[in-house]
């Protein structure tokens, strides 16, 4: 299995937790107090409760069952029945490797984490979640650049793919809305990092150059949203 | 048939609370794994002799008693007795059949969490624990040779509101006892009559090995609170048990050392799980029967 994004980091904030799924293994990443980030396997080791119920107090995740608490090396550090008791180093979640890079968290579930090298000077524009493999989520997106991206007469270019990042160069439409996606000595790039959440669901985190402004934000959100139903409209045909 | 199913079918699970169906009334419904049809019969006359009620699976009648206010049913050709609960005889207590919550869990999972009191703090917050009040002290487990049932004694817990008509905090005293392996009850402190103890039981519909009906069931002293009041306060607290019980990975329960890590406080789970493996009651369980 390769690097996959599970989420862009805007959307994980300190002492929050939250569930990602990839490639089917269900994973809790969370973020401690001091901005550290984790991925583990969703699952406490004492009686198997889902990790992402669990609550952020300092550095540790607890689980939401019977408060067991993890530090960010994965250890089970305190056990709330037994205050007193050294919990055994046996006591362990299993850890992901995991992260962050241009503004996205990204996860390796069985190997070294190897993030897509995209620029830095980026901004988080949405994730959007599309009922498809990921396979036919790239392909829409593709469609959509060539087609009728972001204006009725645009051309957008995709300037590198990896199995899962476009890397978009933004359209530049005479007639464009947006000013800044009108500079062509400046162009707004896009990124859309795809997380295969299974089979059939597939996130798409979308990132864009920092220059792009708000209104260009809104325009790449909603060209997001056509793109999905792009999408679920073509899965479906098939079905 | 595998072995684990022909066990299972040997026991009795609840179906239906008494009254709940309108005579002539009927429902779907399903028991390890096998549909079922519960049909209340219209007796006209009281020298007929037709049941109350009638089950059937796959066409066939199978056996049907009622005990604790509720209908219950066994689909094995060898029934084992169905297990006592003395109290259910003392007419001074209220009895609250408290109705029924869907879960996607293995029935065994519901039973297990159902003994345990470490999640209290953390899942009942405020009511049944608060924090600072975590620890488990130490307590008895051990197996009921004449009977052959898991008893968990001596357990004493702080709770905020242990009890539809607490008030204030006070020190639980808890007794367990699993008499089946999907049903257990447990004694409690009440806070009304501290000399005597509170039972409310966990009777587990198994509709298949991943999803259960759960029939909670009581037999309290308590002449303040009406019926509506206690079912609300026992469905609260199994709302905030099924959060749990429909994430816990694997759904299935399981019952050999090694899968998951326990700690002195789950003295009473691995009695249970020892319990059920040495009595083959596989169904549910993650391993399958060796």
């Amino acid at each position: 299995m390769t690097t996959q994004p599970v989420s862009l980091s805007r959307d994980l904030a300190e002492k929050q937790v939250m569930r990602a799924e990839l490639s089917d293994v269900d994973m809790a990443v969370w973020r401690s107090a001091s901005g550290v980030v984790s991925a583990w396997e969703n699952r406490c080791p004492h009686r198997g409760m889902r990790l992402s119920h669990g609550f952020v107090r300092g550095e540790s995740l607890a689980c939401a069952y019977h408060g067991w608490h993890y530090n960010c090396e994965g250890a089970c550090h305190y056990i709330p029945a037994h205050p007193e008791l050294e919990p055994p180093k046996t006591i362990k979640a299993n850890l992901y490797n995991v992260t962050e890079a241009s503004g996205i968290i990204w996860v390796n579930a069985v190997g070294t984490v190897s993030p897509v090298t995209l620029p830095s000077n980026t901004q988080a524009v949405r994730s959007v979640s599309v009922h498809c493999s990921l396979e036919i989520a790239a392909q829409a997106f593709k469609d959509y650049c060539s087609l009728s991206p972001i204006t009725a007469n645009t051309r957008t270019e995709v300037v590198s793919e990896s199995p899962y990042v476009l890397a978009l160069k933004a359209p530049l439409p005479a007639n464009s809305p947006t000013p800044s996606m009108q500079d062509k000595s400046n162009p707004v790039s896009v990124f859309i990092a795809l997380q295969r959440v299974n089979q059939t669901t597939t996130v798409a985190h979308i990132t864009a150059s920092e220059h792009a402004s708000e209104t260009d934000c809104i325009a790449l959100s909603r060209w997001a949203n056509k793109v999905r139903t792009h999408a679920e409209v073509s899965v479906g045909s098939t079905e | 048939m595998n072995a684990a199913l022909e066990h299972a079918l040997q026991d009795w699970y609840p179906i239906a609370m008494l009254g709940e169906l309108a005579p002539g009334e009927r429902k779907q419904s399903r028991v390890l794994g096998i549909d079922v049809t519960v049909l209340a019969n219209d007796s006209a006359d009281e020298t007929d002799s037709t049941p109350p009620i009638t089950v059937r699976a796959e066409g066939a009648p199978v056996h049907v008693q009622q005990a604790f206010d509720h209908w219950w049913v066994c689909l094995g050709n060898a029934p084992k007795p169905l297990f006592s609960i003395e109290e259910a005889g003392e007419a001074d207590r209220r009895f609250v059949p408290c109705g029924v919550v869907r879960v996607a869990c293995s029935p065994l999972r519901a039973v297990e969490n159902f003994l345990d009191i470490a999640h209290f703090p953390f899942v009942h917050t405020g009511v049944l624990g608060a924090e600072p009040h975590t620890e488990v002290y130490k307590y008895d487990v051990k197996v009921d040779e004449t009977r052959d049932e898991v008893i968990a004694t001596n357990i004493k817990f702080y709770q905020p509101q242990a009890a539809k008509s607490a008030e204030g905090g006070i020190q639980t005293e808890y007794i367990y006892r699993v008499p089946a392996p999907m049903a257990a009850v447990l004694y409690k402190t009440c806070p009304l009559k501290p000399e005597a103890m509170d039972v409310i039981a966990l009777f587990v519909q198994p509709l298949d090995e991943q999803t259960c009906d759960v029939w909670p069931w009581m037999a309290l002293y308590d002449d303040t609170s009406t019926q509506a009041e206690l079912i609300q306060f026992q469905q609260l607290i199994f709302l905030q048990d099924r959060s749990i019980l429909e994430n816990q990975l694997p759904k299935k329960l399981p019952i050999d050392p090694g899968h998951e890590i326990p700690t002195k406080a789950d003295y009473t789970s691995v009695a249970y799980r020892r319990w059920l493996k040495k009595r083959g009651a596989y169904y549910g369980a993650l391993e399958a029967q060796p």
